[in-house]
């Protein structure tokens, strides 16, 4: 083996190394066209996707923060506006009620009101009828009393006789 | 290791067989081992994928972390492959060893010192070539009287030292590597089943030591490579 090396021991292969640095110059074009190439650009490809990908998430995530927060939001706003229109419901209704009561109360005095005085006024046309009545029968009464001589017994016969014109005329009222 | 080899004259150049076919069968060995892990590319990785990409991240590893003054893509794809081919040299010798009528035919390349120091000089030279590059051809010249001017045959004699090293470790290790496989061999032969019987369990200790080794060097040969490249591609 050794005498490989020695220049004097014979023709040193030098178109060995000549061999191996073609080969492993073409080797190594090969390589890149059907392996190293391919796969790199894979890799760049992937170390590429994965950057875009974490921004990507990081971007929604702010997204759905945001979201969240404002859907919160209006979640505390509808409650309190709902609360709101219950008890705005309620003082209507207050109200209302109120208001039908007060004026079934007002209906009802008016009613009230209009008996009594149709009471009142039946009461003073009964009354008027009835000194009308007492007017007239006191005339009549004079006027009998005028023509006719007063007697017991004629007294007793005008009275019932008044008595009865009064039930006649009471029964015809 | 005593085999003889038969040779080649071509163009005024001579050719060892033997170093020529098991350069070649290592290459192929090593184009159909990334061919056919980098069939059917994704984005999510499959389980040949996943291999593949681990080897290049290893590899780029290395590179990244002697170069550091350029987006190192073309070294690490030639990081990639020399320690792929290195690799396979190493373990082609374990596996496969041929030998016709005395002639070995068959081996680790990288047992024998002149494919080694092929592959140092491709090394050394793409550092020199990168260093040029960058610095201009008086710059790069100038680089060898940095930091003092007094150690310019320093520097020149690192330069012979470098390659030397850098090519007869990767020869030592490996040739030695076989050299005790083929003895261990032998001795299996010599006395009868009995030897054999003891030499089995030796032979794939130092089979697997072997196969450890080869790795190793491969790792040292391309951390070195790209240490020499990065050397020459900086300002000392």
């Amino acid at each position: 083996m050794a005498n490989l090396l020695v220049l004097g021991a014979g023709k040193l292969a030098l178109g060995d190394m000549l061999f191996v640095l073609i080969s492993f110059i073409i080797l190594t074009l090969l390589v890149k066209k059907f392996a190293w190439g391919p796969v790199t650009k894979i890799m760049d490809d992937r170390s590429k996707k994965i950057t875009g990908d974490l921004d990507y998430a990081d971007q929604e995530r702010a997204k759905a923060e945001k979201l969240a927060n404002e859907r919160e939001q209006a979640l505390q706003k509808s409650r309190a506006e709902a609360v709101d229109i219950v008890n705005k419901a309620k003082e209507n209704g207050e109200t209302q009620k109120k208001g039908i009561v007060d004026s079934a109360n007002d209906q009802a005095e008016k009613v009230r009101q209009k008996a009594q005085e149709d009471a009142a006024k039946a009461k003073e046309d009964a009354m008027k009828d009835a000194q009308n009545d007492i007017a007239s029968i006191s005339l009549q009464i004079a006027s009998t009393v005028i023509g006719k001589e007063l007697k017991a017994d004629d007294q007793s016969a005008l009275i019932d006789s008044y008595i009865k014109e009064l039930t006649l005329d009471n029964e015809a009222k | 290791m005593d085999d003889k080899y038969r040779f080649i004259d071509f163009l005024g150049m001579r050719f060892n067989v033997a170093n020529c076919l098991s350069t070649i069968i290592a290459a192929i060995l090593v184009f159909i081992l990334v061919f056919s892990l980098s069939r059917k590319l994704q984005l999510k990785p499959g389980k040949a994928q996943n291999l593949l990409e681990w080897m290049i991240d290893f590899t780029n590893g290395i590179v990244k972390s002697n170069v550091s003054d350029r987006p190192s893509n073309n070294f690490g794809l030639y990081g990639f492959v020399l320690f792929l081919f290195i690799f396979m040299s190493n373990q082609l010798g374990l596996i496969f060893q041929i030998n016709v009528g005395g002639y070995a035919y068959l081996k680790s390349p990288t047992a024998n010192p002149i494919v080694t120091m092929g592959l140092a000089l491709m090394s050394i030279l793409l550092a020199h070539y990168y260093g040029v590059k960058k610095f201009g051809f008086g710059g790069y010249l100038s680089n060898f009287t940095r930091p003092l001017p007094l150690l310019l045959p320093f520097n020149l004699i690192e330069e012979f030292t470098n390659y030397l090293t850098l090519s007869l470790r990767l020869y030592g290790n490996i040739f030695a590597g076989e050299v005790l496989l083929m003895l261990i061999a032998k001795v299996a032969t010599s006395f009868g089943l009995v030897s054999f019987a003891f030499a089995i369990p030796v032979e794939m200790i130092w089979q697997g030591f072997s196969v450890f080794i080869g790795a190793i060097q491969a790792y040292v040969f391309t951390t070195l490579s790209m240490v020499y490249v990065s050397r020459k591609l900086e300002r000392e």
